[in-house]
């Protein structure tokens, strides 16, 4: 399974991430999902999220999520981009690509990969109002 | 034997720090550090039953055993994406 992670306090490009999609002929499913900062946080208005990282340990963990998931299903490839710093409302702050032979299983992992991600990454987010 | 800690999110605005350096006696587990924690900084006592900890890059539970030098991290549940 290919994979690639980035943990980046720049912007989240998605042109530029489509452009390098890579796929073979066996592959009928790409699920893509954008994570996008909302405009209220616990019933209050905000401008943006601090997005907080324990980067090496960060990427660790995903790696592991990256080898379980490799375990469970026929993924041909994975790519996660989470943002660090200040994201403002609206910007996105996560971006996940998941790429299989079918849809079942490429939205299975996808889901699974996302929840997994936000019960073990260490990654905080603090509300800037 | 000398542990380091180090907190992340709120944890940090909690005990006024980054890390610390904390003195336990041979075969002290992580268990034994928080009790040590929360008497330095009383702050965190209302989150220790949710408070994750990882030494090195991996979680390990209360019982873990600690070893000179190990990084202790603390910090509340993670909230990615």
């Amino acid at each position: 399974m290919k994979r690639q992670l980035i943990i980046t306090s720049e912007r989240i490009d998605e042109p530029a991430l489509l452009l390098k999609r890579r796929m073979s002929d066996g592959m009928g499913a790409v699920v893509c999902f954008l994570g996008v900062v909302r405009g209220t946080e616990e019933d209050r208005t905000i401008s943006a999220l601090e997005y907080e990282a324990f980067l090496r340990m960060a990427e660790h963990q995903f790696n592991l999520l990256f080898d379980e998931m490799e375990k469970r299903w026929p993924i041909e490839s994975v790519r996660l981009v989470h943002r660090i710093g200040t994201v403002q409302v609206n910007e996105p702050s996560l971006w996940v690509e998941v790429i299989a032979p079918h849809r079942g299983e490429a939205f299975a992992a996808s889901q699974w990969l996302i929840d997994e991600m936000k019960r073990v990454v260490p990654i905080w987010k603090k509300p800037r109002l | 034997m000398e542990i380091t800690i180090h907190f992340y999110s709120y944890f940090k605005d909690l005990t006024g720090c980054e890390q610390t350096i904390m003195t336990l006696p041979p075969g002290g587990t992580i268990s034994d550090l928080l009790h040590q924690m929360i008497r330095r900084f009383p702050e965190l006592g209302p989150m220790q039953n949710s408070t994750l900890t990882a030494v090195g890059v991996e979680y390990q539970g209360r019982g873990y055993v600690l070893q000179e030098g190990d990084e202790v991290s603390l910090f509340p549940p993670v909230q990615g994406g």
